[in-house]
């Protein structure tokens, strides 16, 4: 199996507690023979790189330097994380399994390799629009909301770290609730139950 | 490459839904493309009563959901529609196998779609820069300018080649994004002359008499009333003109100076002389053009100048600024006037000299009209730039991507 994970931090870029949660997710897989490919951000620390662990990074950097808020730099982003997915697609003769995508910031990208290569992918929730900003539904506010739920509506399935996540993602986006797997860090079957739900996303899409 | 050349077009704009010049140009040249053997898939955002899919005199045209997600300003707005137009032609890539050669990506609005589809299917891009941000503006003042340059400049980066409609805007976008020449590629813009040569056989007398006088010349301007298309340097010589010959202005077009210049107008007491129409539809615009003895288009500012086009194709003489594309869309005395550009004593000699002089306004409109015909045909057009999509799909063969 092979996994692309994409998360907008990865150390050694940590903004909140997301960058050394993918971590840990990715270095388990890489341990148990899973081959990790990570494509995150960093302003100059580009390219791609083996990590000790056998985790395999890519790292991409704004084309556009200029912008006006955190939305149109995400959304310039996007397509740099699918040049870096694409690139990793092709150079393994298209044997990618899955994508699993973390928070909204990259749902456009992988909504889009998902129609144009039929690669099926797990949308895992750290936190929501709609806690972050406490409510508020300003256009700006209810652009990432719009994004989350693209991603949600797109995702095989979805990943939350706690039940009360799970009822949030249920009342705001109207989610399935049986696409939603709570899977809560630290606990006793933390890493086998991740793994049990990437093999039962992986190549569940029709013929590529 | 599939046995068809195919082209997927991304545009913002596509008819009906239009709001400046990309459209009526991704119109021609896909339908004029698609008469030259190329398959054609147009990837355009909604528009009231237009349907998602329909196939247009050969052309496949494909509308997107482009007000789905909300957006706190233009720009946003942009990238968020990119985000739904990016998926949903990837989704029609993937059900074509993957059968599209080339994707055409019309200015910035459609920047991170068509970077983005490249990538994904390895499949070469190209852009048309119509306008420029710093062009627009004069310069980049803000960080949502200097935002709106750099995806301009990301997709010349991205794109295989850069087509530019005059050698006024290969020089300009050259500048701008400092690109070596040899990625630029010069194909005019086209003008569709048929359209006025259905209107020769009807009789326009009594359409001409809503507009003017039999006694009077018409003096034609069709542009946005706003600064940088100079139509305050017109009105400034109406009363210059009128002392030479009668006269009725006719002002095609709305933009924030319409009511400045009325005012001006009435001031002068010359009301009577300069009628200001709005915005007219294509069928009464067109005639007008038939009508005019002369067209004037005094721009300070214009990357390629379509309006001097039409009225050629409408034959009526031309007058207009010696600046930006219409420097190069008109040859002095010989297909039509140049006039300094903001100066209205070099704008009063160019009228008059055209009403005055008949036989010279006979020649110009002749020659100008040969000219619309051997240069500015979409048809012609069409087949530069299918040589172009070869050109690139020869080099993209001998790619590792290929």
């Amino acid at each position: 199996m092979h996994v692309i994970i994409f998360s907008w931090e990865y150390p050694p870029r940590v903004v909140g507690q997301l960058a050394n949660y993918v971590k840990e997710v990715a270095v388990q897989l890489a341990k148990n023979n899973v081959k990790t490919s990570v494509v995150t951000y960093h302003d100059f620390l580009t390219g791609q790189y083996e990590e000790p662990e056998g985790v395999i990074t890519y790292r991409v950097t704004n084309p556009v330097r200029t912008h006006i808020g955190v939305l149109t730099w995400v959304l310039t982003l996007n397509q740099e994380v699918e040049r870096a997915a694409a690139n990793i697609y092709y150079n393994v003769n298209k044997q990618i399994d899955l994508i699993d995508v973390h928070d909204w910031h990259f749902t456009p990208a992988a909504v889009t390799l998902k129609k144009a290569l039929n690669l099926p992918f797990i949308f895992s929730v750290e936190s929501l629009e709609e806690h972050r900003s406490h409510g508020a539904n300003s256009p700006f506010n209810m652009a990432i909301k719009s994004l989350e739920w693209l991603g949600m509506y797109e995702a095989a399935k979805l990943v939350v770290k706690s039940e009360w996540m799970r009822d949030e993602v249920y009342r705001l986006y109207k989610v399935p609730l049986e696409k939603i797997k709570v899977i809560p860090p630290k606990s006793a079957n933390w890493f086998k139950n991740i793994l049990e739900t990437y093999k039962s996303v992986a190549g569940g899409m029709a013929s590529r | 490459m599939s046995k068809e050349l195919t082209v997927m077009m991304l545009t913002w704009e596509f008819p009906p839904r239009i709001i400046g010049g990309i459209s009526p140009h991704v119109y021609y040249l896909s339908r004029n493309l698609a008469k030259n053997g190329v398959k054609v898939y147009v990837v355009t955002c909604d528009f009231p009563g237009a349907p998602q899919h329909e196939v247009v005199d050969g052309v496949e045209v494909f509308r997107v959901d482009s007000y789905k997600n909300p957006s706190p300003d233009f720009a946003t707005w942009v990238y968020l529609m990119n985000v739904n137009m990016q998926k949903e032609a990837a989704a029609l890539v993937n059900s074509l196998g993957g059968k599209v050669d080339i994707f055409h990506a019309h200015d910035w609005l459609v920047a991170n779609a068509g970077i983005g589809l490249k990538h994904v299917f390895r499949k070469p891009l190209l852009t048309t820069i119509h306008s420029t941000e710093i062009g627009r503006r004069n310069g980049i003042h803000f960080d949502y300018e200097r935002m709106i340059h750099e995806t301009e400049a990301w997709l010349t980066y991205e794109a295989w080649r850069v087509i530019c409609c005059s050698d006024y805007m290969v020089s300009h976008v050259k500048w701008a994004f400092g690109l070596p020449t040899d990625k630029l590629v010069m194909i005019p813009n086209g003008v569709d002359a048929e359209v006025y040569a259905r209107i020769e056989k009807e009789d326009l007398s009594s359409f001409r008499s809503k507009f003017a006088l039999p006694e009077e010349k018409i003096v034609l301007f069709v542009g946005r009333l706003v600064y940088e298309k100079g139509v305050h340097v017109l009105i400034n010589t109406v009363p210059k003109v009128l002392e030479k010959v009668n006269a009725k202005f006719i002002i095609v077009g709305n933009g924030y100076m319409k009511e400045q210049l009325s005012n001006i107008v009435k001031n002068m007491g010359l009301a009577h002389k300069v009628h200001f129409t709005g915005f007219v539809d294509d069928e009464t615009l067109r005639k007008l053009q038939k009508c005019a003895d002369v067209s004037v288009v005094p721009s300070l500012f214009e990357p390629f100048g379509i309006v001097a086009l039409e009225a050629m194709a409408a034959k009526s003489p031309v007058v207009v600024s010696d600046t930006g594309g219409l420097s190069e869309i008109v040859e002095h005395e010989v297909t039509g006037v140049k006039v300094y550009a903001n100066n209205p004593e070099s704008l009063t000699w160019g009228i008059t000299k055209v009403l005055l002089d008949e036989n010279f306004a006979k020649r110009m409109k002749e020659n100008a009209y040969k000219k619309v015909q051997e240069k500015y045909n979409w048809n012609k057009i069409a087949q530069q730039t299918k040589a172009t999509y070869e050109t690139i799909l020869n080099e993209y063969s001998r790619s590792f991507w290929a």
